[in-house]
């Protein structure tokens, strides 16, 4: 139970590929999605309704569960201006809150270097599976990319412990040196350094971890059972990562869509109970994002890269509800054949930065943007 | 597409397809199929591989001419008794034994007919009776087993208990060398024909392994062959090759003469009729399209027109006989077997 | 050292392939550097893992029906190749016109393109951009199988000049439309029956059915086209004519050539050989080989500053250890799972993230990667049972001084043998620090398995894991 008051951690759901927003958060009772989408659409009675215009994708029960509890906040049309409809730009953006210019540093590798600014707990964030993401990339900060939680780190086929021992103390004085001779031998020294101090502790984290909740045997679902491993094991990991997808949806788009969100409203649903079960739900909030939403009008078997989408932030401390306007279908409204955006991205993280993780926003964020009030108390 | 092969001494009349591929771990359907028996029941026994990812579910299925999936039985992949790694052949005695071989495990593992699981025998090794990389089985008049010794280059012979017997055989070209051989049969004189799988042909034998000639040479032309990797021969010396990396089916007479050559003719089995019935849209596009293509030079070899020419055999490896005059292609990358009748 | 023979072909070796053993690079400095490029960008015989003998034991990977085995084909194929070159450009080409499994549910079509690469990825780019659009794979990858006459698709025209070619700021939206209707009708054969099988990941009845190319002319819009300043009846080829004899085409193709066989940065030198391939694309008739000729040969190549100026990709990794330790030679229970490790290290073999491929260069490495990379390496240069090690272990004690090495020795001369590799005089100190421990090494009469080999082992498991050693 929660018996000390302890710091707020972000988990990060990301959808890779762009998540198609009309079939995600579908406008149900809007004739014009039927007449835009006249392939690829949810069917009305098919549809999980929220209310009378709007209902989830029914593959996701789960959330809707949620947000029933009223833990679920529904951001609609979130982006940013001039929408890039390149993944590698468009995701880009997202990573490094820089619309406008080529960001070097992702915004949550920011917000780790400010929360622990001297490098003092290397666990402060980290990436549940392969890649770190450019959100978590930045020069100097150390981020585990953990693929495996139970075999996380160095020589362990070395069956001697005194020859690993000493292996591995020699491994952290060849690695020990940043003498500033050269970038990337300096980032694999830190790096080194930081995956070593890391990965004792990190292993330590399943043993200690009892829960009645069986998570599905998806990438997905195993990468939020370790977050929530992670997370109990109170490690000081303040970030936690972690992605899915393909989102790309172009063609095919029903089954594939339906297979995925199958897998993270489960994943999702999982993890909340797990929460639950622990007493934590207030202390993470969940952040589903994907870098954009898809083209208003099907193209006959899927749909093809849009801009506004919609993000979820979903736990015990959300204020459930819906936020901004969901984008109108109408021509007039439209850019270019796509949803507009009214809600800039980085007004959520915004929010995420000052309100739950105490930090200074425009700092990180390269500006000012109004919350929303989805986790204010 | 004809469907009647015919010499002027034998003809095989396709008769039907039966299988779909099993992507889980149980029930009706195949998983890399790669050895077929049938009992005097007309039950017909197929041995899964299983791709890695479905190793656990490695068994033997059992179904009927009529579509009927009677059952399955195994105990799935390890080293344990009646477990497999790598199985490949079968062989059935009259005793409703069915010995299977398992070429990374270097054993013969039996079970009857009905699923129980017997005993095994065979360590692996070089000397008289060890084994590396059994693969061929088959059982002779007496009920003795001969057994294909892939990596040792040679045939040996053992009682059902796994007493050796006799073997003979070295690594070479050369009359009475092999080069990793793959299926056996045994014919109704107790002679012995191996698939000499990378010398692409098949050799005869007397039941002690005194050579008694050797049929096919290397090529793609009626006679020839491309890594055969089984051989059965029927009650009149019939002799039938799974000429596998051609991906086809010959037939030669007991002299060794071609005969006919089949390239596979698969129609919609019943169980794939069923699949398609619950998905129209599948069926409907399938209807529709052509599954004979002509493919581009880059794509025309056998291995490759048979990715895409779903009638065509894909991966051949093991030709089977019933008492009626029944032959069975298992083919591996199609889950399925085609059946074709003797006249 | 640098400028020693032995130093500069197994820098061209680590390049043009996966780097390479002693026994390797001695066959190498035999032939001369120029005899050396000639050889490496004239691939003959690649003598690779037959494809009987892995269809024989491997049943997943002569059927192809899901990802794991397809990957480990291929794995197979770079581990056991003598034509090294044939694979690097065949893995850049797939980096670059990343086409990934996830989509496509087909895996025999993707290495059909992989085999495509093999095919024309050292000759004429004009040539290969056609076969690229003709490629079944690339076709459903980027829906041209949706791309007709009647209703346009422009997701292939679109990246055909974004990331295939010029790149975004030389080309209009209105180029884009009009290259998307010049590739109608290229499809491939039973494309909607296909697409289906695609979008629902069917392997019924009876397992995948690969794909081939079949050109719709009914399909084709056959109209005029303005496409980048020229106007005609522009059908696919036509386009890629123009496209071809563009400068930003040759400088694109330059540039990513350059980034992935010499170095991650580009410097002002890096920038002069840039220059020099592209005016080898032009004089050579766009040929590839050409141009990576020029690069091989130029003095900023053979430079100091390009020597370990890459960061070793995962799959380079992971096959240069392979091939080191000279282990994998023969179908193996369990090799799918040696190809999941490239996946954890951030580059999965047909499974690119999205078609943009890999990021490159620094970016493979973090705290996860390392630790994976790290492990790989360490295990399998380790492993004294393998056929590299023993061969190490044999150099060793022939160059030995009586069969016995001072420890100071033992490190420079296993840093010679997995490389030559540099290392700075700190990570040098540690590793004859650790050799210090035992002090001299006596490898006469040694036996398999015993201390003086495992002392090798342990040295070399040191060296796989320096800094120095993740980069090519």
């Amino acid at each position: 139970m929660t018996s000390n008051k302890r710091d707020k951690s972000l988990i990060v759901i990301q959808l890779s590929g762009g998540n198609d927003y009309l079939n995600t958060v579908v406008p149900y009772a809007d004739g014009k999605y039927y007449d835009s989408r006249s392939k690829v659409n949810i069917p009305q009675n098919r549809v999980i309704p929220i209310d009378d215009q709007f209902g989830f994708n029914p593959s996701m029960g789960p959330v809707k569960s949620l947000w029933d509890e009223g833990k679920v906040a529904i951001v609609n049309g979130i982006g940013y201006e001039n929408p890039n409809r390149s993944h590698f730009r468009s995701m880009d953006i997202w990573h490094t809150a820089e619309p406008n210019a080529i960001g070097k540093e992702g915004w949550l590798a920011r917000a780790i270097r400010d929360i622990d600014p001297l490098g003092e707990n290397v666990l402060t964030g980290i990436n549940f599976g392969r890649g770190l993401p450019r959100a978590l990339a930045c020069p100097g900060v150390s981020v585990a990319s953990v693929g495996d939680l139970e075999t996380y780190g160095l020589f362990p086929d070395v069956q001697d412990e005194e020859l690993r021992m000493f292996t591995l103390e020699a491994f952290s004085r060849m690695y020990g040196n940043v003498a500033g001779r050269d970038p990337i031998m300096d980032l694999m020294g830190r790096t080194g350094q930081d995956a070593l101090q890391g990965a004792d502790i990190l292993r330590t984290a399943p043993g200690m971890y009892s829960s009645s909740v069986e998570y599905a045997p998806n990438s997905l679902a195993q990468n939020v059972k370790s977050i929530s491993q992670v997370f109990h094991a109170n490690l000081g990991a303040r970030v936690l990562y972690t992605q899915h997808g393909p989102f790309d949806t172009h063609s095919g788009e029903l089954a594939t869509h339906a297979k995925l969100w199958d897998e993270v409203a489960g994943a999702i649903g999982c993890l909340m109970d797990d929460l639950k079960e622990h007493g934590t739900e207030e202390d993470a909030t969940i952040l589903v994002f994907s870098e954009f939403g898809r083209r208003i009008k099907d193209n006959g078997s899927g749909s093809d890269h849009g801009s506004g989408g919609v993000a979820f932030m979903i736990g015990g401390a959300v204020n459930g509800g819906m936020y901004g306007e969901y984008p109108s279908l109408s021509e007039a409204e439209q850019i270019e054949g796509d949803l507009r955006a009214n809600n800039d991205f980085r007004s959520v993280y915004t929010e995420i930065l000052e309100d739950w993780l105490e930090l200074d926003a425009p700092s990180i964020v390269n500006g000012q943007f109004e919350k929303l009030g989805i986790l204010q108390s | 597409m004809s469907t009647q092969s015919t010499s002027t001494n034998i003809t095989l009349d396709y008769v039907k397809t039966i299988g779909i591929v099993n992507n889980g771990f149980n029930g009706r359907g195949f998983a890399n199929p790669y050895d077929i028996v049938v009992d005097p029941d007309g039950r017909i026994f197929v041995l899964n591989r299983c791709d890695p990812a479905r190793a656990s579910a490695i068994r033997i299925g059992i179904c009927t001419l009529d579509d009927e999936y009677v059952g399955e039985f195994g105990k799935g992949n390890g080293t344990g008794d009646g477990q497999f790694v790598w199985p490949v052949a079968m062989a059935l005695d009259s005793q409703n034994r069915i010995f299977i071989t398992d070429e990374h495990s270097h054993r013969i593992t039996s079970y009857t007919t009905s699923g129980e699981y017997l005993s095994h025998w065979g360590n692996p090794g070089d000397s008289d009776g060890e084994l590396n990389g059994p693969a061929g089985i088959a059982v002779d008049s007496s009920g003795d087993l001969f057994v294909v010794d892939q990596h040792n280059a040679r045939v040996q012979k053992f009682t059902p208990d796994g007493k050796f017997i006799t073997n003979w055989g070295s690594f070479g070209n050369a009359p009475g060398q092999f080069n990793l051989p793959w299926g056996i049969a045994v014919d109704s004189d107790d002679n012995v024909y191996v698939a000499d799988w990378r010398n692409d042909r098949i050799q005869k034998f007397s039941t002690d392994g005194s050579f008694l000639g050797t049929f096919g040479s290397p090529g793609d032309g009626e006679g020839q062959f491309r890594r055969p990797t089984s051989v059965a021969v029927d009650p009149e010396g019939f002799i039938y090759v799974a000429d596998w990396g051609n991906e086809r089916v010959q037939v030669l007479s007991p002299d060794g003469d071609f005969q006919i050559l089949l390239q596979g003719a698969a129609t919609m089995s019943k169980w794939g009729e069923d699949y398609l019935s619950s998905n129209p849209e599948e069926k409907s596009e399938r209807e529709i399209s052509n599954l004979r293509p002509v493919l581009p030079e880059h794509l025309n070899t056998p291995y490759h027109i048979s990715s895409q020419t779903e009638p065509n055999f894909w991966g051949p490896v093991s030709v089977s006989l019933d008492k009626q005059g029944r032959l069975y292609v298992t083919e591996t990358n199609r889950h399925r077997f085609q059946v074709y009748q003797k006249h | 050292m640098r400028n020693n023979d032995t130093a500069l072909m197994a820098h061209l070796l680590r390049r043009a392939g996966f780097g390479a053993s002693r026994n390797e690079l001695e066959e190498y400095i035999a032939m001369g550097y120029d005899g050396a490029v000639e050889a490496l960008l004239n691939p003959s015989d690649p003598g690779n893992m037959p494809d009987d003998l892995i269809r024989r034991y491997h049943v997943e990977q002569s059927e192809l029906r899901d990802l794991a085995g397809s990957a480990a084909y291929w794995m197979y194929r770079m581990i056991s190749t003598s034509c090294p070159m044939e694979e690097k450009i065949a893995l850049f080409w797939h980096g670059l016109f990343a086409t990934g499994y996830a989509k496509l549910n087909q895996a025999r079509s993707l290495l059909n393109q992989v085999d495509m690469f093999r095919r024309s990825g050292l000759g004429s780019f004009e040539d290969l951009l056609v076969e690229l659009s003709k490629d079944p794979a690339m076709i459903v990858w980027l829906d041209n199988n949706e791309n007709h006459g009647s209703a346009i698709n422009e997701n292939y025209g679109r990246e055909l000049l974004e990331l295939f070619s010029m790149g975004i700021g030389n080309y209009t939206e209105d180029d884009i439309k009009e290259c998307s209707r010049a590739f109608t009708g290229w499809t491939l054969g039973n494309a909607e029956y296909m697409a289906v099988r695609a979008a629902k990941d069917s392997i019924w009845p009876y397992g995948r059915i690969a794909w081939h190319f079949d050109y719709r002319d009914e399909d084709h819009d056959a109209g005029e086209k303005t496409f980048l300043g020229e106007t005609g009846k522009f059908n696919g080829e036509d386009i890629i004519a123009i496209i071809a004899k563009q400068e930003s085409t040759a400088r694109f193709v330059a540039t990513r050539l350059f980034q992935f066989f010499a170095a991650d940065e580009i410097t002002e030198d890096g920038e002069k050989a840039i220059q020099e391939m592209i005016a080898s694309y032009f004089s050579s008739g766009y040929q590839i080989r050409a141009m990576l000729r020029t690069l091989f040969h130029t003095d900023y190549f053979k430079s100091d500053e390009a020597r370990f100026a890459r960061v070793k990709g995962p799959v380079e990794m992971v096959v240069g250890a392979i091939r080191m330790s000279g282990n994998y030679q023969n179908p193996a229970l369990g090799i799918e799972k040696v190809s999941d490790t490239m996946l954890y290290m951030g580059q999965g073999l047909l499974q690119p993230p999205t078609v943009e491929g890999w990021h490159e260069g620094s970016e493979w490495i973090d705290s996860g990667a390392l630790v994976e990379r790290v492990n790989f390496a360490a295990r399998e240069l380790s492993d004294v049972t393998s056929p590299g090690v023993r061969s190490i272990i044999d150099r060793l004690q022939a160059g030995a001084d009586h069969g016995v090495l001072e420890p100071s020795d033992l490190a420079d001369r296993c840093l010679d043998l997995l490389g030559p590799i540099e290392v700075s005089d700190e990570t040098h100190s540690v590793l004859v620090q650790y050799a210090n421990r035992h002090g001299s090494l006596d490898l006469n009469d040694h036996k398999p398995g015993d201390e003086a080999e495992q002392r090798v082992g342990n040295m070399l498991r040191l060296v796989a894991a320096t800094r120095e050693y993740q980069l090519a």
